[in-house]
Formats: C-alpha cells, sequence, structure tokens
C-alpha cells in the first residue's frame, strides 16, 4: 500500500483512517484502535468498573467498530463514534450480567472477582479506587455521562452525541450523579482546611 | 430567606442550569446567607474535580495484544467473507488481499503483510508484490493458507466463527527474505526496525522457506506467526533471523539460528527481545 508510505501514518486524520479501512487498508483500524485505546479503555473500565468485564466488552467494541466502519456517517467525529460503541458494548455487558445472578456460579466468581479491588477507604493513595468505587454506586447512566463529562473532558454536547441523548439529558444525568457521589467523596476532598476555618461560623449555626 | 437547607439534588441542577428562574432566584438568595449550603456546592464542585484528576488508565499490554488478535481473526473472517464474492461478483479482489495481509501486521504495527507470503505461489511472482499470492489465489483456499499464521487462538475472539479456529488449526506458513544484512548482537533490535519499519515492506521479498528451514523456524516459533524470517548472517556468518511480535506493538522477539537449526537442536545463536 503505497498510500501508507507516502504519508505517515500517525499523521492520517481519524476519519481517513476509517475511510482506508472501510476501503480495505489493512494498517487503518488497527492505527484507529491503538490511537485511542487509552481513553476507550478508560472509558470502559470505568463505565463497568470489573476490569475483566471491560476488557471483554472493549474487545466486543473493538469488533464492532471494524464490522461497521462502511457505515460510519461522517456527521460525529471518529472518536465521538468510537465510544458510542464501546459504551453500548459496556451496557449491553451490563444487561447480560443483570441476567446471571440466577447461576450461582457465576455470581461467586463475579463477587470474587470484585471483592480483592474493593478499595480499603483508610487507604491514604486510594483516590482513584475510591472514585471508582464510588462510581459503582450510581446507575449506569449516570455513570456513563460523568465518565464522558467530568473524566474524561467531553462537553455535554459531545457526550449527548456519544449516548444518544439530548443535551439536558446529559445535564441532568450529570447532576443526579454528583449529587449522589457527593456524600461518597468527603472524605478524600482536600477543602479539609477551609471546611475548618468556615466550620467556626458554620458549625455554630443550627441544622 | 428559605430556613431549610438545600440538598445536593438541587445545587447540583443549578450549577447545570436546569433550575426553573424562580426556583434559582431562591436557591441564590438562600446560598447568600448559608455557608453550610456554600460548602454543600463546593462538595459539588469537588466531585467534578475529583473525577477529573483520577488518573486515565493505560489499556493492559496483554489486552492490546488480545484486542489486536481479535481484529486480526477478523480481518481474516471477512477476507474469507470478500474473496467468496469475488469469485461472483468480480470485484476488485484488493480489499481480500490487504485484509489478510492485515492479520500479520497488527500486533507489530507496521508491515508485516510478508509473512502472510505462502508457499502456494511461484517465487517469481512474489518478488512483484507481497501480496500477490492472496491476489492471483484468489480462491477461498489460498487465502485461507496464507493468512493463516497470524490467526490467534480462536478462543481469543468471544464470538469468534468456527472457521477461524479451523484456520488457526494450521500451521503457520511464511515468506523468507533475504536482505543480505548482517545483523550484529549490539544492533540487532534496531536493525530489525529499520527492516520492519514502514516502507520498506517491498525490499524483503520472502521466498518460500525451503523443508528443513520451514521445520526450523516452526520449532523456533512454536507455531506462532512470524513476523519476518530473514536468511541472512549474524556477525558475519550466515544465520536466519526469525522476528515474531513481542509484547507490545513495535517490540520484537528476535531469535537468531545457525544453518544446522531443526527440530533437535535449534542452534540458537542468541534471543533478544525488544
Amino acid at each position: 500500500m503505497a498510500s501508507v508510505s507516502v504519508r505517515r501514518v500517525d499523521e492520517v486524520p481519524d476519519k481517513e483512517l476509517l475511510a482506508r479501512h472501510a476501503q480495505g487498508d489493512p494498517h487503518a483500524f488497527s492505527e484507529l484502535v491503538n490511537r485511542h485505546r487509552d481513553r476507550m479503555w478508560a472509558v470502559a473500565l470505568r463505565t463497568l468498573g470489573d476490569p475483566e468485564e471491560a476488557a471483554d466488552a472493549l474487545q466486543d467494541a473493538c469488533l464492532s467498530a471494524f464490522r461497521a466502519a462502511g457505515r460510519f456517517r461522517g456527521d460525529a467525529a471518529v472518536t465521538t463514534w468510537l465510544h458510542r460503541i464501546v459504551v453500548n458494548a459496556c451496557l449491553d455487558r451490563i444487561r447480560r450480567k443483570s441476567v446471571r445472578p440466577a447461576t450461582p456460579m457465576g455470581d461467586d466468581a463475579t463477587f470474587d472477582a470484585v471483592a480483592p479491588k474493593m478499595p480499603d477507604p483508610t487507604d491514604a493513595h486510594g483516590v482513584s479506587l475510591d472514585v471508582h468505587a464510588a462510581l459503582l454506586e450510581l446507575p449506569f447512566e449516570q455513570r456513563a455521562a460523568l465518565v464522558l463529562v467530568d473524566m474524561m473532558g467531553y462537553s455535554v454536547d459531545d457526550a449527548a452525541q456519544v449516548l444518544e441523548v439530548p443535551p439536558g439529558t446529559i445535564k441532568s444525568r450529570c447532576a443526579r450523579g454528583r449529587a449522589r457521589l457527593a456524600p461518597l467523596l468527603v472524605h478524600h476532598r482536600n477543602r479539609r482546611d477551609r471546611r475548618n476555618v468556615g466550620g467556626v461560623e458554620g458549625g455554630g449555626m443550627p441544622k | 430567606m428559605n430556613p431549610a437547607h438545600i440538598d445536593y439534588d438541587t445545587l447540583a441542577d443549578l450549577a447545570e442550569g436546569l433550575l426553573e428562574d424562580d426556583q434559582a432566584a431562591s436557591v441564590n438568595a438562600h446560598l447568600d446567607t448559608c455557608a453550610e449550603c456554600r460548602e454543600r456546592s463546593a462538595d459539588l464542585a469537588d466531585v467534578s474535580r475529583i473525577l477529573a484528576e483520577a488518573p486515565v488508565p493505560s489499556m493492559p499490554a496483554d489486552l492490546a495484544s488480545r484486542i489486536d488478535s481479535a481484529i486480526a481473526a477478523e480481518s481474516l473472517n471477512n477476507a474469507t467473507v470478500v474473496s467468496l464474492e469475488q469469485r461472483r461478483g468480480r470485484r476488485h479482489w484488493r480489499i481480500l488481499s490487504a485484509a489478510a495481509a492485515t492479520v500479520v501486521v497488527l500486533g507489530g504495527g507496521a508491515v508485516v503483510g510478508k509473512a502472510a507470503l505462502d508457499d502456494a505461489r511461484d517465487e517469481g511472482q512474489a518478488s512483484a508484490t507481497r501480496t500477490t499470492p492472496l491476489l492471483d489465489g484468489g480462491d477461498q483456499q489460498a487465502s485461507q493458507k496464507g493468512t493463516v499464521p497470524s490467526a490467534p487462538s480462536g478462543g481469543q475472539a468471544e464470538d469468534g466463527k468456527a472457521t477461524q479456529r479451523t484456520f488457526a488449526a494450521h500451521a503457520p506458513s511464511f515468506g523468507v527474505a533475504r536482505t543480505g544484512t548482517d545483523y550484529r548482537t549490539a544492533t540487532l533490535g534496531s536493525q530489525v526496525n529499520d527492516l520492519l519499519g514502514k516502507g520498506n515492506e517491498a525490499r524483503l521479498e520472502p521466498r518460500k522457506p525451503d523443508a528443513k528451514l520451514a521445520e526450523c523456524v516452526a520449532s523456533v516459533t512454536g507455531g506462532r506467526a512470524p513476523v519476518l524470517v530473514d536468511s541472512a548472517k549474524f556477525e558475519g556468518s550466515p544465520a536466519t533471523v526469525v522476528v515474531l511480535n513481542g509484547a507490545k506493538p513495535g517490540r520484537w522477539d528476535i531469535w537468531v539460528v545457525g544453518p544446522d537449526c531443526s527440530p533437535r537442536d535449534k542452534n540458537v545463536l542468541t534471543h533478544v527481545t525488544t
């Protein structure tokens, strides 16, 4: 593929890579995945919580994207499209999992897999683990919205495209999620000092 | 002033601009007078900050290669489908060969189509373009053989098709390059990197291995698909360099074996991973 060697492949825009893949360029899709894999992994891992599930979901997502590339319409960014596929793959996993607890084996295995990863609240450097655990307290929709907007830095509009809901829905899901997380994350906030200062005044006020 | 404190939900809605104007005004008025609720507001802002500061995890290397393999298997599968369409519809076959070649390429990133070259074609053709064998093969049989090397173990593609497993059961086939490189211990990794760098694939011109070399390479690779097999020199003496994909894309697992290499004695001169 002479075309590949003309320009360094890492300079090729996402959309062109996807188009090349659809035309049969053997390097294009793997380049695309390599380019975005850490962010795709972050979305999957944070949305599902469990590394094994996330790995399976991400593999599903990559294969879906590989097959669906020809149907990419080009009206959104490729990353938006990729993340939508990742989120949908995660949702599929969750749906399948919610059917599963009927099987005792699967259920136990799931708990065994998750248990050692549960964060120790006394762990001083466990902030991200803590965040991880707190996120799992949220319903999937709220978690997915917060992962995209607050963690991955997507705009509300972009997150709305990924999740295929109106922007107002994203805002509302983010608001619900943050409200639910606020008390859960209280203990590793860096505002202790400020709060103590304020506590002199605020502490005196009747609840 | 509102005597009751305001809950997180309402404050979060306020921050997102989701409250009606009059409700927002009354909440704001309360915030002006209530330090406790201002604290709560700040708590919410902290949630976003804490989430944003959580480190982005890197994809584990084993997952990256697992996904590469799954995609490779998918390419393989696609190639077969296309080739069937080909025979009926006479679409340009390039898609087939390109997709099939991917198979070997994926793990290493760049070039590796040449390893997919198969014994099926005559050697003169092989040098014309590295995908020629697949092209000419056109029929499903040839494409299967040509792409076997990179088929991952069937279990990796979870909903993998039965055909993929069948492919994986075949022994890998490969082409042998004669680059004339004199590999040196100190520079082995970079020499391999240069050869496998983008744009260099045309120079490799893989040929069909003889039976002895085929056995040797199979014993070295343990059935995995080589990225490159180069009959060349090592420290000035004839040797064969066998390159497998390393732990990560762009990393290599390099074996150098002497001319006496056989399944019984591989005659390994050196083994380097990059």
